[in-house]
C-alpha cells in the first residue's frame, strides 16, 4: 500500500521521524532531571555555570574515568594527511546546536573534517575536545533563565558505554498502524488513518557513568 | 465518529485555581457552576464557561447568572483566571513571568525576600532566583516559597541555609518540575550527626527506602560526603521547617556543610541523586519497593482559574466540566 500511495508514503516518513525524535526528547529530559550535574566553572563570561572551556572537559573526563566509565567509540589513528590530528578513544558528549562557535574556541577543539578518516562518522556530529565527542542538535537541552545571570543553561550529556538505557514495556518497541479508509474511513470510507505509539522509559543504568555539564553562553 | 474524543468529570472547588490533566490534547471545554446554578444571585457571577483552542491563554468566555431581569454583562470575554492549555513537557513553558523588583533578601534564619510589587504567589510555590546582588549563590536556584512568610510583597525561602543579605534580583516562578521522577535536588543543609539530616531546597518527593548519592563539591565544606550513598531511613514533609531527609550515614566527624558565599561563584552545587532502593528497607517501613522507578510525570491539561468570575469557582462550589477533541477544525 506504501509504495501505490505517495500521500501515506510521506505521512509513514514523518510519523518515523517523529517517533525517534520524540524517544530522543524523552531521553534528554529524564537525563536533565534525574543525571547528576555540574557547572562550567572555567570560563570567564562572569555567569555561573560559565562557558564551557578545556578545563571543565577535563574535569568531565577525569570523574568518567574515576568511576570506570567506559568510552564509546574507540581512537582513530592518525594519518599522513595535512592539516588532520588523531582522536582519541572517546565518551560522547550530547548538547545542543546553539553551542556551535562556543565548542570551536575551546583549547583543543578539532572540528570533524580534521579527523584522519571520515569513516562511520555521523552527521550530527561536530568535533572532539579531549575525550569528548560532541553530537549536536537542534533539541539538545537547554534548560531556560537557569543560570546566575538568568541566561540560558545548556545541558550536556557526557556519557559513557551503557550508562542508561530505553526500556521497552509491554513487549514491544513501537508500532505503526496503518487503517485504511475501508476499516477507518466511515461509512463513505472518506479517510483513513496513520500513527505510531511506542512504550519504553528511559533510565540511567548507572549514575556514575553520565554526567551532565551545564554551560552558558560565552 | 473517529478522531473526535470527550471527556468529562467533575470537582469541588477549593477556592483555588484547579489543574485538569487530559488523556489526549483537547481542543474545547466546557465548564459550568452546579452551585452558582442552582442559588439565586444578588450579583451576576460566572455560571458557565467556555474555551477553544485559539483563545490567549488565560482567556475564556463566561456567562453570567443574576436574578435581576436587566442585568448586564450576562456574556463576556475574561482575559485574566480564565483557561490555561498547558503542556508540562515542554520545558520552555515551565517559567513565568520575569519580576525584575527584588530589593532584599534577607540574612534571618530563614531568608526571606523583599519585592516592590505584588507578588501574587501561595504557599509551596516554587520561585527561581536570579541576579541577586549580594547574594548570587542563590541566583539560578529553585526554591520552595512561603510557608514561614507570605505576604503581598515578600516570602520566605523556607528551606534555605541563613546567608549574608542580599539587594537587588530578579524571581520568576517554576511552574512544574522536570519531567521524570525521581529527581535530583539541590542540597541546603547537611547536619553533622550518626544518621545526616539533609535539607533540600524544593519539595523533594524522596521516600523512605531511597537510596541518594550525594555531590557535594569543595565550595560546600563537607567534601567527605562527596561521592557516598546512603538510605534514606526517614523523611520530614512538615512544610514550614522540614522537607528534610535522613540517611544512613555518620557524617558526625565530618567537615560542617557550609553554603558557599556570594564571592564563591561559578561553583558546582551540591546534589542528592536517586540511585536506586534498599528493598528491605522499604519493606519495613510499608513503602512500595518500585517508589524509586523512573516515571513520566509530564501531562497535558488545563489551568482552571478560581474565584467568582473564574471557571474553578469558589469555595465549596460544585463544578462540572467537558473537554473534547474535534474531528475537523476549519480556522478561517
Amino acid at each position: 500500500m506504501q509504495n501505490q500511495d505517495p500521500v501515506l508514503n510521506e505521512a509513514a516518513i514523518r510519523l518515523g521521524v517523529s517517533l525517534r525524535q520524540t524517544e530522543d526528547e524523552l531521553t534528554r529530559n529524564m537525563l536533565a532531571g534525574t543525571a547528576s550535574f555540574i557547572n562550567c566553572v572555567g570560563g570567564v563570561n562572569g555567569d555561573n555555570p560559565t562557558e564551557i572551556t578545556r578545563s571543565d572537559v577535563d574535569g568531565v573526563v577525569r570523574a568518567l574515568k574515576n568511576n570506570n566509565a567506559k568510552t564509546m567509540i574507540h581512537m582513530i589513528e592518525g594519518e599522513d594527511k595535512f592539516g588532520t590530528a588523531p582522536v582519541r578513544d572517546a565518551y560522547f558528549a550530547l548538547a545542543s546546536t546553539q553551542l556551535i562557535g562556543n565548542l570551536d574556541n575551546v583549547s583543543g577543539f578539532t572540528h570533524k573534517s580534521q579527523y584522519p578518516s571520515s569513516t562511520g562518522l555521523q552527521y550530527s556530529e561536530w568535533g572532539v575536545i579531549a575525550n569528548l565527542r560532541f553530537f549536536l542538535s537542534s533539541i539538545g537541552s537547554v534548560s531556560p533563565n537557569a543560570s546566575m545571570l538568568a541566561a540560558n543553561v545548556y545541558n550536556i550529556f557526557c556519557v559513557g558505554l551503557e550508562a542508561y538505557a530505553c526500556i521497552e514495556q509491554d513487549g514491544y518497541s513501537a508500532n505503526f498502524i496503518y487503517r485504511p479508509p475501508a476499516v477507518a474511513g466511515g461509512p463513505l470510507g472518506l479517510f483513513a488513518t496513520a500513527g505510531y505509539k511506542f512504550a519504553e522509559v528511559p533510565r540511567i543504568t548507572n549514575d556514575l557513568w553520565v554526567l551532565n555539564l551545564r554551560c552558558t553562553l560565552a | 465518529m473517529a478522531l473526535t474524543t470527550i471527556t468529562q468529570g467533575r470537582f469541588t472547588s477549593n477556592g483555588t485555581a484547579t489543574t485538569i490533566q487530559m488523556e489526549s490534547g483537547i481542543d474545547w471545554m466546557k465548564v459550568y457552576n452546579y452551585t452558582v446554578a442552582a442559588a439565586s444571585q444578588t450579583t451576576a457571577v460566572g455560571v458557565e464557561y467556555y474555551w477553544q483552542r485559539g483563545f490567549p491563554s488565560g482567556y475564556g468566555w463566561e456567562y453570567k447568572k443574576s436574578n435581576a431581569a436587566n442585568a448586564a454583562n450576562l456574556s463576556a470575554i475574561i482575559t485574566t483566571n480564565g483557561f490555561t492549555y498547558v503542556d508540562t513537557s515542554v520545558e520552555s513553558a515551565r517559567l513565568g513571568v520575569l519580576h525584575t523588583d527584588v530589593t532584599a533578601v534577607s540574612n534571618a534564619t530563614i531568608p526571606v525576600v523583599t519585592e516592590t510589587a505584588t507578588n501574587g504567589l501561595s504557599a509551596g510555590n516554587v520561585v527561581r532566583l536570579t541576579n541577586i546582588a549580594g547574594a548570587q549563590q542563590l541566583s539560578g536556584m529553585d526554591f520552595t516559597v512561603g510557608y514561614n512568610t507570605l505576604t503581598s510583597n515578600t516570602f520566605s525561602l523556607d528551606y534555605m541555609a541563613q546567608i549574608v543579605a542580599g539587594t537587588t534580583g530578579n524571581w520568576e516562578v517554576v511552574n512544574w518540575q522536570s519531567m521524570y521522577y525521581p529527581r535530583h535536588r539541590r542540597i541546603t543543609k547537611i547536619t553533622q550527626a550518626t544518621q545526616a539530616v539533609v535539607t533540600l531546597s524544593v519539595t523533594h518527593g524522596y521516600k523512605v527506602g531511597q537510596a541518594i548519592r550525594f555531590n557535594v563539591p569543595a565550595a560546600f565544606g563537607m567534601t567527605q560526603m562527596d561521592g557516598l550513598v546512603g538510605n534514606i531511613v526517614a523523611i520530614d514533609t512538615t512544610t514550614t521547617t522540614g522537607n528534610t531527609v535522613t540517611v544512613d550515614i555518620d557524617s558526625s566527624a565530618f567537615t560542617a556543610f557550609t553554603f558557599p558565599l556570594t564571592a564563591a561563584v561559578p561553583f558546582s552545587p551540591a546534589l542528592t541523586i536517586p540511585v536506586g532502593m534498599d528493598t528491605a528497607l522499604a519493606l519495613a517501613d510499608s513503602v512500595d519497593i518500585l517508589s524509586d522507578a523512573t516515571y513520566n510525570t509530564a501531562y497535558t491539561g488545563m489551568i482552571l482559574g478560581a474565584g467568582a468570575n473564574g471557571p474553578a469557582g469558589q469555595n465549596n462550589d460544585v463544578i462540572y466540566w467537558v473537554a473534547g477533541s474535534s474531528f475537523s477544525v476549519n480556522n478561517l
